[in-house]
């Protein structure tokens, strides 16, 4: 019943996405359709994982489903960590820069 | 005819610093631009395949060793710049014809900066030098900041700034990155220091070259806007004037394509190099049509499925077979066409109505029916619906995922193509066939009649290029199978 | 003398350490740019630290020189060659991005970056 009331909740969470201003039938389906893919397609880069190991491919597709269905709406969350302000652009470019330089050093070859 | 090979980067340079310096003279300089406009896609169709040396520099054999070595500056001019050339010459033109009709005094700076983004994306292309590529991709960078900075939309100072910003921390990372190449193998030829790579001269296992690999890849990353760049990548987009979009775009799609095939040919003996291509293209593909879903402002939007429609380029390239590389670039040949035909029929649109809220739009159809229908197709070739030419690159990019044994990409990629469909349909209903809101005036405003021309031109190519792949895609086959 | 060249190179690592930080974590736009381009010249310091060579000459054959005895001491010349491309296009770069930052200081009236880079959005708010 909670996921249920919580999925039912995500619509009205999306009114805030798109204020100010209305908003249309098109926009809060585009945003549903959005959630839907965005869950689908993170589980299924996951299952990429069994390349690797098959077992981790299955837990880890099965943790993140569990997590990012519990966690919906997930949209506004992410909207939210992409904005275009500097602080947050330059932030992931350094964290993304060091995570690849310190991965590729040390396990470069591991691959 | 090789001199014409040189000809290609100093004939728009050239012209960029004539009529910056001559733009007083409005109409004799407006005849130039389109003089030298048209030249720009004729001059590479009408060169032979080959090599130049700058300065003469013929390669040099060292006895002992039995390796070449290559002391100039070398441009290399094959199928795949000759087509890649020809298409960012012809784009050029048409937005500099459509500035030109558009405007009666035209600003020389603006002019400048066109045509220099067009000679720094020609020079990455032909080039065989890494630090050449470097300089000309710091001028690019430049060149794209003044055109975002010279639109006359809101913000277009800001974003300007911070593209500026984060391409000073990216730039510089990949020079880094060349450096560590450099003090490796003492060069900056790429055929060199692929020669030193597969003689075994440079150790392929060593952290050094791995951290190269490390450092010119964020390079790249910031060069072709995938994430965590593709915030502010859709930032200079929907900040810049439609057809410099248009132009801006193209200018992405070539400097992607040029890098990651330098870094191809350089670090393909290494696993790991196809593993972060696909995972960044994957990121991009994922959160750039994501995001798409969720925008109200279209230019904005557009810009986001551009970035999303890169990742289908970098999979092909990650993914390192020859049919997947043909089919990559080939994608990012289509990608350049198609997405300049949206923004300029998008331009046109915020052109005819000075708004670019989709929720304040509405039965543009009935007004505009000729940009709709061009956008529309221009659309669907965007989502790969057949025959148009993005489905013959997308169904060569999911068979070659699936004959890889990846066929969760393929799937992941057919997921993508239906969202992009999404994003288009939801856009064009909202935009052109719902009923229009009574607050939009829409009375004695029209589209000019440059940027039909233009969308229409363009259109030709893709449903061309969609009926008769073969003419591309056997030349670029050729050229992977060179380099492979 | 390779203690010379090690030393170079950390400060050259040093130097893009510190412009990342500041690319973080300074809110004042104009020293934020100075401590960006602190990574453009520790990038040319590195590329410098691999040209040079101990006890070596400049890399100019002088007329009577001996050819084999200049091959194995001059110092490595493409690097420097190099740099000096890379020096005008930092400071060309700089100039651009010093131009922007003298436009928007004249519109916003403050040098913070959480103000004038902010979210475009919130901007459009901002100024309602």
């Amino acid at each position: 019943m909670k996921l249920y009331d919580q999925i039912f909740d995500v619509v009205k969470q999306f009114r805030k996405l798109f204020s100010p201003g209305p908003v249309t039938n098109a926009d809060v389906s585009g945003s549903i359709t959005a959630e839907i893919f965005l869950i689908v397609s993170l589980v299924l880069s996951a299952i990429l994982l069994r390349h690797v190991s098959v077992l981790l491919a299955g837990l880890v597709t099965l943790i993140l489903a569990i997590v990012l269905i519990s966690n919906i709406p997930l949209i506004p969350k992410f909207k939210i960590e992409q904005e275009d302000s500097l602080e947050k652009m330059l932030f992931y470019a350094v964290v993304t820069l060091s995570i690849i330089v310190v991965f590729m050093y040390w396990g470069g070859n591991l691959v | 005819m090789n001199e014409l090979i040189p000809l290609m980067v100093i004939v728009p340079l050239m012209a960029a610093l004539i009529i910056s310096a001559f733009s007083r003279f409005n109409t004799v300089t407006k005849i130039f631009a389109f003089v030298v406009a048209i030249c720009l896609p004729i001059i590479p169709l009408a060169s032979n395949y080959g090599l130049h040396y700058f300065g003469g520099y013929a390669p040099m054999l060292d006895n002992v060793t039995s390796v070449m070595y290559h002391p100039a500056i070398t441009y290399s001019f094959t199928f795949l710049q000759q087509i890649f050339i020809a298409m960012i010459g012809l784009l050029t033109f048409l937005v500099v014809f459509i500035y030109l009709t558009k405007y009666k005094k035209i600003s020389g700076p603006y002019l400048f900066l066109l045509f220099l983004g067009t000679a720094a994306v020609t020079a990455m292309l032909l080039t065989d030098d890494i630090f050449h590529m470097f300089v000309f991709f710091e001028i690019l960078a430049l060149a794209q900041v003044g055109i975002v900075a010279a639109s006359s939309i809101d913000y277009s100072y800001e974003m300007a700034l911070k593209y500026m910003i984060l391409g000073s921390i990216g730039s510089p990372i990949m020079l880094l990155g060349i450096g560590f190449l450099l003090a490796l193998t003492g060069s900056v030829n790429i055929t060199d220091i692929v020669a030193a790579v597969h003689n075994g001269l440079v150790d392929a296992t060593s952290p050094v070259f791995l951290t190269s690999l490390g450092l010119i890849f964020f390079g790249w990353l910031y060069a072709s806007g995938l994430p965590p760049f593709h915030t502010i990548k859709s930032g200079i987009y929907s900040k810049a004037e439609p057809h410099g979009a248009a132009l801006l775009q193209s200018f992405t799609v070539i400097s992607m394509i040029s890098i990651v095939l330098i870094m191809y040919r350089i670090y393909s003996a290494l696993p790991i190099f196809e593993v972060l291509v696909v995972f960044f293209s994957i990121l991009a593909m994922i959160l750039g049509v994501s995001l798409a879903l969720t925008q109200t402002d279209f230019r904005r939007m557009i810009g986001f499925l551009a970035v999303g429609e890169l990742g289908f380029i970098g999979l092909g390239i990650g993914l390192g077979t020859q049919y997947a590389i043909t089919a990559g670039l080939f994608q990012a040949l289509n990608e350049i066409i198609i997405t300049a035909l949206l923004f300029i029929g998008f331009g046109a649109i915020v052109n005819a109505t000075n708004e670019v809220d989709t929720r304040k739009l509405g039965g543009l159809l009935a007004y505009h029916p000729k940009v709709s229908l061009m956008l529309l197709i221009g659309g669907l070739a965007m989502a790969g619906v057949p025959p148009l030419s993005g489905f013959q690159s997308k169904l060569m990019l999911v068979q070659a995922s699936l004959s890889c044994g990846f066929p969760e990409i393929s799937i992941l990629a057919i997921m993508v193509s239906i969202a992009t469909f999404v994003v288009f349909v939801k856009t064009f209903y909202a935009m052109f066939l719902r009923p229009k809101p009574n607050d939009l005036e829409l009375e004695g405003k029209s589209v000019p009649k440059s940027m039909i021309f233009a969308m229409g031109v363009l259109l030709i190519i893709i449903v061309l290029l969609g009926i008769f792949p073969d003419v591309v895609t056997s030349g670029i086959s050729n050229f992977v199978g060179g380099i492979l | 003398m390779a203690q010379t060249q090690l030393a170079i190179l950390f400060t050259s690592i040093a130097l893009v350490v510190i412009g990342l930080y500041s690319a973080i974590f300074i809110d004042n736009i104009i020293k934020k740019i100075i401590g960006i381009s602190f990574i453009e010249e520790g990038a040319n310091l590195f590329i410098v630290a691999i040209g040079y060579k101990a006890g070596g000459v400049v890399p100019i054959l002088m007329p009577g020189m001996d050819t084999s005895w200049f091959a194995a001491n001059a110092a490595y010349p493409l690097p420097f060659g190099l740099v000096l491309t890379s020096i005008v296009i930092g400071a060309s770069t700089l100039a651009v991005m010093l131009a922007l930052v003298m436009v928007l200081y004249k519109r916003y009236g403050t040098l913070s970056t959480k103000v004038m880079l902010a979210d475009t959005s919130k901007q459009e708010e901002y100024n309602e």
